[in-house]
């Protein structure tokens, strides 16, 4: 299977916003400040939709054609 | 519950350098946390890679002659041995070292998911905070560091996820029980990779595939680590009374920038070990688990089969399947974070069965396929183009100025567990219900009087006869709560020891 199949084209802008997060596994007591002490809310708000695509657009191509290391374990 | 931790070698590279030597970055790397002179505290008595847990010990490993031809040019280096390792072990009861050229995090030992994902990403922070101290010497932002697992010439290296056990569990109905479920682990938990590897050769650009391991698995079962690969390393080193435990040490799995992706790693395979000791694991058997480990990698529509020994295909998402019913047949509210788990496995391979774009921002290789394919859609290029090869590096830099996750996150399109009070806390501070805690504990309250740490023990200077902690048997959390207690009221560690010591002997 090679790549060109795949998840299809999605626009930044179809993108939902930061969703809830997962329940925390570990619920504290809800507070005055919380609401049940779940998911948390998103805490940055709502996001220039090509700034991702200026930090992709600044990545040298040949990045990754110096880039050597020795095997790890 | 079974306590858990992860090892994560970073990789590291110098962008003004054309020739990079990673002994000397890697040490320096790590040494740039300190801000006080070095002093060697880790004890490597309790290391020994060659015992195999199938029984026996083995008389070298696939590497032992590279690593002893480096060893031969590392001689000519003006740092000793213990210059080169650079072993820390840190107030929040991590071990920070440089391993085999790589600088390595390794969270302290966890009991529960939360403390395990604050502690991979604390590891981020402090790695990236080295960085940026060693940039600030250097005069630029020379030193960039990657939590990825390839260099996309052939030269792999690790994440390895780790679970306490019990001995009494026999060795190979481990295996038996986990192998297929390690062979499809990676439909939840690959990281993504453009391109195919394979050990110590180049890369065949234009396919992308699930996990950046997978090209790296040679074997089903061996004690090696960096050559001949295993889905199962037998290494049996369990850092713990051998008598008693086990250390399952996973090589297999990629290294996650998504906490979604981590959690459900480490918490279904802690859901697995657990049908495993309940003897509720599937009974199935692959015809061949090393073709399927890369068969599965290389299929992005998880549609692939891979034969199992009775003759019928399955594909990965069934394997996985399979495990989550049984869990969820004997698991099923026996505690809060099971219930999590299950809740959330479940789900994540019903999404990836019908629209894997909903685990955009959760699992690591649905994002960075979709942010491949916008680019590749935005400039119009195709998945031979090399770029590819270079934003999936970036995806993984840990530089929050430049690393495509972190954009991602920062962006808040990335699914967050974990608040930045809980990695704060982490930065400095072990979990409070295990013996990483109390070793972050000592490190904490008697830095002075250290002479040296193993996972499982910690010695004191001052005495006449030697002063040990002993954590090889302290896993109860109770006792662990207690044990800390008595470190964080001592005058000394000597009155801690003696302490603690007279209370084991009296049984309270």
């Amino acid at each position: 299977m090679d790549g060109k199949k795949g998840l299809g084209i999605m626009r930044y802008s179809s993108m939902p916003e930061r969703r809830e997060g997962p329940v925390d596994p570990m619920p504290k007591p809800a507070g005055p400040s919380e609401e049940g002490g779940g998911p948390r809310r998103p805490e940055t708000g709502s996001p220039e939709k090509d700034n991702l695509l200026k930090r992709m657009r600044k990545v040298d191509p040949k990045q990754a054609e110096r880039y050597r290391q020795r095997t790890g374990e | 519950m079974r306590l858990f931790g992860i090892e994560t070698e970073y990789g590291i590279t110098r962008e003004d350098l054309a020739d990079v030597d990673p002994v000397v970055e890697s040490m320096e790397l790590v040494r740039a946390h300190l801000t006080a002179s070095f002093e060697r505290r880790w004890d490597y008595a309790g290391e020994d890679p060659h015992e195999d847990a199938r029984g026996f010990r083995v008389s070298g490993l696939a590497q032992d002659r590279e690593e002893d031809e480096f060893a031969k040019l590392d001689a000519h280096r003006p740092f000793s041995f213990h210059e080169m390792k650079s072993d820390l072990v840190l107030p929040n009861g991590a071990r920070f070292y440089n391993d085999h050229t790589h600088p390595e995090y390794s969270t302290p030992e966890c009991r529960t998911l939360k403390d395990v994902l604050a502690h991979d990403r604390a590891g981020e922070r402090i790695v990236q905070r080295a960085a940026d101290r060693r940039n600030r010497a250097l005069g630029g932002a020379h030193v960039q560091l990657y939590k990825n697992n390839t260099d996309f010439h052939g030269h792999s290296y690790g994440c390895h996820d780790n679970y306490l056990v019990p001995r009494s569990m026999p060795f190979p109905q481990l295996v038996s029980g986990l192998l297929p479920f390690l062979v499809s682990r990676q439909v939840i938990a690959g990281a993504g990779k453009v391109g195919i590897e394979a050990q110590e050769a180049g890369l065949t650009p234009g396919r992308f595939q699930l996990s950046q391991r997978a090209d790296f698995m040679e074997t089903e079962l061996s004690v090696d680590t960096m050559h001949n690969r295993p889905i199962l390393n037998t290494r049996d080193e369990p850092h713990a009374d051998p008598k008693k435990f086990r250390r399952l040490h996973l090589i297999i799995g990629d290294a996650n920038m998504c906490e979604y992706a981590t959690a459900l790693k480490i918490g279904t395979t802690r859901l697995v070990l657990d049908l495993i000791e309940r003897g509720a694991a599937p009974q199935m058997e692959l015809e061949q688990p090393v073709a399927a480990v890369r068969q599965l990698s290389r299929d992005i529509d998880l549609k692939a089969s891979v034969r199992q020994k009775n003759g019928r295909g399955i594909t990965g998402l069934d394997i996985q399947e399979r495990y989550y019913r049984a869990a969820e047949r004997t698991l099923a509210g026996i505690d809060e974070e099971s219930d999590w788990i299950l809740r959330e496995w479940g789900e994540t391979l019903r999404f990836l069965a019908e629209e894997p774009r909903r685990m955009i921002g959760k699992l690591d290789w649905v994002t960075k396929l979709w942010l491949l394919e916008t680019f590749m859609q935005e400039e119009r290029i195709g998945w031979d183009d090399p770029w590819l090869t270079s934003l999936d590096l970036e995806y993984h830099n840990v530089n929050p100025d430049r690393g495509l996750y972190l954009g991602l996150e920062a962006e808040g399109k990335a699914w967050r567990m974990t608040a930045e009070e809980d990695i704060e806390q982490a930065l400095s501070a072990g979990p409070s219900d295990t013996r990483g805690g109390l070793r972050a504990v000592c490190i904490r309250r008697f830095p002075d009087r250290i002479r040296s740490v193993q996972w499982e023990r910690i010695q004191f200077a001052g005495g006449v006869t030697p002063l040990v902690l002993e954590m090889g048997d302290l896993f109860e959390p109770a006792d662990v709560v207690r044990c800390m207690a008595v470190f964080e009221s001592a005058l000394s560690p000597m009155d801690a020891v003696n302490e603690w010591t007279g209370r084991k002997d009296w049984g309270s």
